[in-house]
């Protein structure tokens, strides 16, 4: 592709989002709350818009479009599970609010050492958070990398992509904390989506449009339209792969602190409903992204080429070419500067706000505005490494997240859930994750998330049964929600 | 409907989404198969979530 229009799309691209950012900033933002959280004011619309483009990384377009690729409609299974699992928010969501709102939670990892009284259950949590999350940053913006570099024929060095895409999140997490974030997020996710569809519509009319499409799925590949169908997609395979993910939305630290920010739940409402039907159409445009690269050029040895396959592929006219790159690009880096504050947030609120005694809001403010960029550095380095290490950790994020579920599930609804637990319960599957992905076995056939799941959830229960659990604040955390929440809105 | 016979209906749900894919579903080599059935079962469950959610306050 011509590199002079790839920098032009770059171009118009920063200089909407940066208006965008410049835009958000309302208020002054001094204090933790305001910063990261937006004064707990999110509106839905922007909320719903910015939910789905933190979601929905650069892994769409590229990863599921080769997984559809690899093994056919098991790809949509997988991510309309996941996208079921969003559900959990509408359990959890009010949950997560109200209380949020009663003790000035700033991060996920906050409440639950507040639930649980224990110090070293937030640091845990947020040292562990941030040793997947990191990684999983790295590899988003080596991801930008590689996508320059192969689009514009070597022309863009993938060190140039990496800087670019490292130097966009942190301006947009910069300029006004959260709410550029919400709002710049807004923005991509519209990119994403609408470049996305038009590049399906295209495809599937060069093809000879929708009917003959399925046609020569059905005549040619029909193992694509059934699972296990050509064997990619065991049941095993399928379920290691989708749990973890099932449990997506408690799990991530930087979707999970989402649920603190609507202005009212009314507005969680409106995130929740607009992300699931972002969430179907997006899903739908990865799947058929990735059927018509099979069609156009099947036997890849590499199916995460699909998408570079599709973007030159003579169907698409250049610049459609260039708005999807950017629409790709913009799925990274709205990724990136999510996991950025909130990684952040909790290092400030959790790690320097425990360990330092009697620091001030003002204090862990500054300190957070500091560790961005160094955050942001830090991954930059990941990416330009190549370690293999950091894509274990990068492909171990989900299942090393999973495992601090039942901590969260047991700070809603079971008061009998100790400290002593919740560290047993992340620490000692975290390690067996890690394991798992290093060695890459498969312990009785089974996934490392399953193993984290499984672990966390024996342990959580039968250490709980033998530790003392703080009973007055667990009284008094469920007590709350039940009172003001349960039945004033979900009766 | 009490919010925990909503979450046993999503459950159930989810569930089916697993196994009648992998069992009765399998061999069905169509776009009628796999490829409509879960989409049907996601738009239910977005549908149970309008439903669950519909009194969430105005509340700040």
């Amino acid at each position: 592709m011509n590199v002079s229009l790839i920098w032009w799309g770059l171009g118009i691209y920063f200089v909407i989002s940066l208006f965008i950012a410049f835009l958000s900033r309302t208020g002054k933002q001094t204090n933790m709350g305001a910063y990261f959280l937006g004064d707990r004011k999110l509106g839905g619309f922007v909320s719903a818009l910015s939910y789905s483009a933190t979601t929905y990384s650069a892994f769409m377009l590229v990863g599921l479009a080769g997984l559809t690729y690899s093994g056919g409609v098991g790809a949509l299974g997988f991510e309309l599970i996941y996208l079921m699992g969003v559900s959990l928010i509408a359990f959890f969501g009010p949950r997560f609010w109200i209380v949020g709102k009663k003790y000035g939670y700033i991060t996920p990892s906050q409440m639950i050492g507040n639930r649980y009284q224990s110090k070293a259950v937030a640091i845990t949590i947020a040292i562990s958070n941030c040793l997947f999350l990191i990684p999983y940053s790295a590899v988003q913006l080596a991801g930008v990398g590689y996508l320059l570099q192969g689009i514009s024929n070597q022309q863009i060095s993938f060190h140039t992509g990496v800087i670019i895409a490292t130097v966009l999140a942190i301006i947009f997490a910069y300029i006004a904390g959260i709410r550029s974030v919400a709002w710049t997020d807004s923005l991509q996710s519209l990119f994403m989506i609408i470049g996305s569809t038009f590049v399906v519509l295209f495809l599937i009319h060069e093809l000879g449009g929708f009917t003959v499409f399925v046609q020569k799925l059905e005549t040619n590949h029909p193992e694509l339209l059934t699972v296990p169908g050509n064997g990619f997609f065991s049941f095993l395979t399928f379920i290691g792969l989708t749990i973890p993910w099932f449990f997506f939305s408690i799990s991530n630290p930087q979707v999970s602190q989402r649920l603190f920010m609507p202005a009212s739940l009314k507005s969680m409402r409106h995130m929740l409903l607009g992300f699931m039907i972002f969430g179907f159409i997006y899903t739908f445009v990865s799947i058929f992204w990735g059927y018509s690269a099979f069609l156009l050029e099947p036997g890849l040895g590499n199916p995460d080429l699909a998408t570079s396959v599709v973007l030159t592929s003579s169907a698409i006219p250049p610049v459609l070419g260039v708005i999807v790159m950017v629409g790709i690009i913009a799925a990274a880096v709205s990724t990136i500067d999510s996991i950025l504050l909130t990684l952040s947030s909790m290092f400030a609120k959790d790690v320097y706000g425990n360990i330092k005694k009697e620091s001030a809001d003002r204090a862990q403010l500054k300190l957070g505005k500091i560790v961005i960029p160094i955050i942001a550095i830090m991954a930059y380095f990941f990416a330009n490494l190549q370690l293999n290490l950091i894509a274990v950790l990068s492909v171990a994020s989900s299942a090393g997240l999973i495992v601090v579920v039942p901590a969260i599930i047991g700070a809603f609804f079971w008061k009998k859930g100790t400290a002593i637990a919740v560290l047993a319960s992340v620490i000692i599957p975290g390690i067996a994750v890690l394991i798992i992905e290093l060695f890459q076995i498969k312990p009785f056939g089974l996934a490392s998330g399953l193993w984290g799941l499984i672990l966390s959830s024996l342990l959580f229960i039968s250490v709980s049964l033998f530790t003392k659990a703080p009973k007055q604040k667990a009284d008094e955390f469920i007590d709350y929600i039940q009172d003001n929440v349960y039945k004033k809105n979900l009766s | 409907m009490k919010e925990k016979n909503w979450a046993i209906l999503i459950g159930t749900i989810v569930l089916a989404a697993f196994i009648i894919p992998f069992t009765f579903l399998s061999s069905v080599e169509k776009w009628y198969g796999s490829m409509l059935f879960w989409p049907i079962l996601t738009l239910i469950v977005i549908a149970c979530n309008a439903i669950l959610t519909k009194d969430w306050s105005n509340e700040e």
